[in-house]
């Protein structure tokens, strides 16, 4: 059994429009070339040992839980996925994948051809509501392929905030997971998204997180990666309006033998734009992360402000960060600035707080929870806050 | 000055710096490469037979490796089309006094006997692919160092010479090493004894001066324990309508507790294609450091590195690039932490301007075993106007227990608020921006000697000369 034009026939009661999109995604999975060695995205990143085929049962529609917030104003669309494809085409049709291309590479292929669940988010201009929408994307068992997709469309002036949670009832389970979103921001809109990844410790995942943003919008995306065997996830903001303001975070938590793979891109079409990415990780036992990101700034993209940081806090001597911070600037009326460092806890704050009569595993912790408290605060809203703060306590023990 | 119809001279090089000098050679190798060029030139230089056949051996893997996919475009290059080999004149001077007229014309418009008088130790200015003039001071000579030509040194030093010939970088490390080894002439060659401090930086001068001539200089330092030395290599030349390729190899074994400085101010005229390897071998609580500016050519791509194989080797690269028109600079720094606790850093400093692009192109590698290694890496670049181009590529790999690993980088433009301090007080804008852009390298700059820490404020004065910022 393999993933092939037979496995789509799972997913029936689809439109035209749509089976064929994910035949043509099916027929460039097959003709891409797994990415090899010599591929700087991949250099450092072993995918060889994935085979989709061992994963050809597709769990779908049943494993997504949304939560609708009480009272989401009139004209909001807020359904599955799949769903949306039959009821809006006209909304879905010229969105689904344009951001997220299929034939990026033999993943972002896979995924298209064969994603189930995730959700349709539609706010019309100018509608705002505080409470944030929630989709949980659960996977029962392992064995199988849980490729969930993710679609916002923030119309002009909206504002609000969603958060998409990727979740395992077992924790040991082995699959393929997937969880990408492509986040359309409207015109002076305000946009919050939170992912947490909290799949099983024995899954493939990969995930592709990419947002447009129009003229004056705002966002604000905050990225939690946690679980998995093999994590590769893309975020990537595409500034296509001046004033426009993307923030990009990160936080991860490697422990074990988790590979994590981020891949970012802050790329600065216009003008008077301005990203800030912060990406920080800690790493534990023989865990290893790869960082690579670029901020890109085109040529008329004049007056951009971008700011992109990596921090890795490695705790054992086994565990492995690699980070790659790169610039591509074409214009000279910007400011750019990037860093990365990695290293373990600063002995001399240990020290510090042990010179007070605080035990070292104590203090370890302290150190731990300080450095990811800066980035924890710009999570958007408080309920995502919450959660992300008991996952990473649960894990810093 | 003399000089040859049908030239055609670009840019305004040819005020600034550009002169030239009608061709007289001894001996003009054909175009092109094979095995019976390679075998011609090791002929020509009477080698020992291990050296021919490790130039023939060479010119194989260089056949065999594909060209780089990564960096700057390299496919205009035709290697067909280059002398791989010539000889300006047949016998090696001693003196000033003895070099042939038109030598010493063009040595004149570089001033190098100036530089000499005040503080050289030696000089030992190449001519087309051989040195042709070489003095080194007697107190040298007396305390046991060597300062030659690299094909001297294989002729009086053949013991040396083959211990450390291509023991740092061998020839299959990569293409343009590979050819390099194949086609090499000239260079320097310097061995310092134990304990040996030179106090006076060691100099050499290389011009490229034929058209369509590569130029293939081989450079080997041995710093012996506890010795230091500071070589500098400055280059400069003038300009012609096809293509010229530089592909230098420079070799350099520092030894415990030893120290080496090596500076290069490179200023190619626009068309040349300078591909460079460089990298020094530090051993226990040795001390390597880079000192490198890139000023010319039409593309450059050079990483000055730094293997530091011992516990308590420190290695150091200073880097600054400025791309003017039509140029790209892809230059950077790489520090290979072998043994723990061992220090680097890297600081980089890029200015583009008139449509150029600099790129820094880093990497930081600390191999399992290496801990308690530290390592920062400051990359600094600065864009003149909206049509320049800058990029920041550092890839660090961390492999060992215990590691600091720091990179920062920024780029911006020359800041109004600053611009705006000096015009109020009576400075011409041009003259403001060559004041920051002087300001910007300062770094740089304080790290070389008087002289061409001159020599190179005026070099960004021209350079700066009706750029509107």
């Amino acid at each position: 059994m393999a993933l092939t034009a037979e496995t789509l026939d799972q997913l029936q009661g689809e439109p035209g429009w749509l089976r064929e999109r994910r035949q043509n995604a099916l027929a460039a999975y097959e003709t891409l070339q797994l990415p090899s060695k010599t591929d700087e995205e991949w250099r450092r990143t072993d995918v060889s040992r994935f085979n989709a085929a061992e994963y050809s049962k597709l769990e779908h529609l049943d494993g997504l839980k949304l939560e609708r917030p009480s009272g989401l104003p009139a004209g909001v669309i807020l359904k599955p996925l799949r769903e949306a494809a039959k009821d809006h085409p006209d909304l879905v049709e010229p969105r689904l994948f344009s951001l997220v291309h299929a034939d990026r590479d033999r993943f972002a292929a896979l995924h298209a051809a064969f994603f189930t669940g995730g959700t349709f988010l539609y706010v019309p201009d100018g509608v705002e509501f505080d409470q944030p929408v929630l989709g949980q994307h659960f996977s029962h068992a392992g064995g199988n392929s849980v490729l969930p997709h993710t679609l916002i469309v923030a119309g002009r002036g909206a504002r609000f905030n969603y958060l998409d949670e990727y979740i395992a009832e077992d924790d040991t389970e082995a699959g393929y997971r997937s969880g990408s979103t492509e986040i359309f921001v409207g015109e002076g809109s305000q946009v919050g998204y939170v992912a947490v990844q909290k799949w099983g410790r024995n899954v493939w995942h990969f995930a592709d997180q990419r947002a447009e943003l129009q003229k004056d919008s705002n966002l604000r995306l905050f990225n939690v990666t946690l679980g998995g065997k093999f994590s590769k996830t893309r975020v990537e903001a595409s500034l296509a309006g001046e004033g426009s303001n993307a923030e990009l975070k990160a936080i991860y938590f490697a422990s074990g033998e988790q590979f994590f793979d981020f891949h970012t891109l802050q790329d600065h079409r216009v003008g008077n734009t301005r990203s800030d990415l912060l990406f920080k990780g800690a790493l534990q036992d023989v865990a290893r992360t790869v960082y690579a990101g670029l901020i890109k700034i085109e040529k008329h993209a004049a007056r951009s402000d971008a700011y992109q940081a990596n921090r890795n806090l490695v705790l054992s001597d086994k565990a492995k960060a690699t980070s790659i911070p790169m610039l591509e600037i074409d214009n000279n009326d910007v400011r750019c600035t990037h860093g990365a460092t990695v290293g373990p806890v600063d002995p001399e704050h240990l020290f510090y707080l042990r010179s007070r009569g605080i035990p070292e595993t104590t203090a370890k912790r302290m150190l731990i929870q300080g450095f990811f408290g800066d980035v924890l605060d710009r999570i958007p809203f408080e309920h995502a806050r919450k959660l992300v703060e008991a996952e990473l306590e649960a894990r810093i023990g | 000055m003399a000089t040859v119809p049908k030239i055609e001279v670009g840019a305004d090089y040819k005020e600034k710096y550009g002169f030239f000098v009608p061709e007289e050679y001894v001996f003009k190798a054909k175009r092109g490469l094979n095995p019976d060029i390679v075998t011609e030139i090791s002929w020509m230089k009477q080698e020992p037979e291990w050296m021919a056949k490790m130039r023939l051996r060479s010119l194989e893997i260089f056949r065999k490796k594909p060209m780089p996919k990564w960096g700057a475009d390299l496919s205009v290059i035709d290697f067909e089309n280059i002398f791989y080999y010539l000889k300006a004149s047949d016998k090696q001077s001693k003196t000033w006094e003895e070099l042939p007229p038109d030598i010493k014309a063009t040595y004149d418009r570089l001033g190098v006997p100036e530089a000499e008088r005040k503080f050289l130790a030696g000089v030992s200015a190449q001519y087309e692919s051989e040195v042709v003039y070489h003095s080194l001071q007697e107190s040298l000579t007396k305390k046991g160092v060597i300062f030659t030509d690299t094909d001297s040194a294989l002729r009086d030093h053949p013991e040396l010479f083959k211990e450390y010939f291509g023991t740092v970088i061998p020839p299959a490390d990569n293409k343009f090493a590979a050819l390099n080894t194949a086609v090499w002439s000239g260079g320097s060659f310097i061995y310092v004894p134990k304990g040996v401090h030179v106090e006076i930086p060691l100099q050499a001068y290389f011009r490229i001066n034929a058209e369509n001539m590569g130029q293939f200089e081989r450079t080997l330092i041995i710093c012996d324990e506890g010795s230091f030395v500071h070589y500098i290599e400055g280059c400069t030349a003038p300009i012609y309508t096809t293509d010229s390729l530089h592909s230098a190899v420079v070799e350099i074994i520092v030894k415990k507790n030893a120290r080496c400085r090596y500076t290069t101010i490179q200023n190619w005229s626009t068309n040349v294609f300078n591909l460079v390897t460089k990298r020094a071998m530090a051993y226990a609580d040795a001390t390597m450091e880079w000192v490198d500016g890139n000023l010319g050519s039409q593309i450059t791509m050079k990483y000055p590195s730094v293997y530091l194989m011992e516990p308590g080797a420190k290695g150091d690269v200073l880097s600054v690039a400025f791309a003017g028109k039509g140029q790209h600079q892809d230059a950077g720094g790489k520090m290979i932490h072998v043994a723990p606790n061992t220090t680097s850093t890297i600081t980089s400093k890029s200015i583009s301007k008139a449509g150029g692009r600099t790129s820094y192109r880093g990497h930081i590698k600390i191999y399992p075993g290496a801990n308690n290694c530290k390592s920062f890496v400051k990359c600094d670049a600065l864009l003149l106007d909206d049509e320049s181009r800058s990029d920041t590529y550092p890839y660090n790999d961390v492999d060992a227990e215990n590691v600091t690993l720091g990179h920062e980088a920024t780029v911006s433009k020359v800041s109004d608020e600053q611009l705006f301090y000096l015009m109020s007080r009576g400075i011409p804008r041009a003259e403001a921006e060559t004041m920051i852009v002087n300001g910007f390298i300062e770094p740089f700059t304080k790290e070389l000697p008087l002289e061409y820490a001159v020599e190179l404020n005026r070099l960004i004065q021209l350079e700066m000369e009706g750029s509107v910022g």
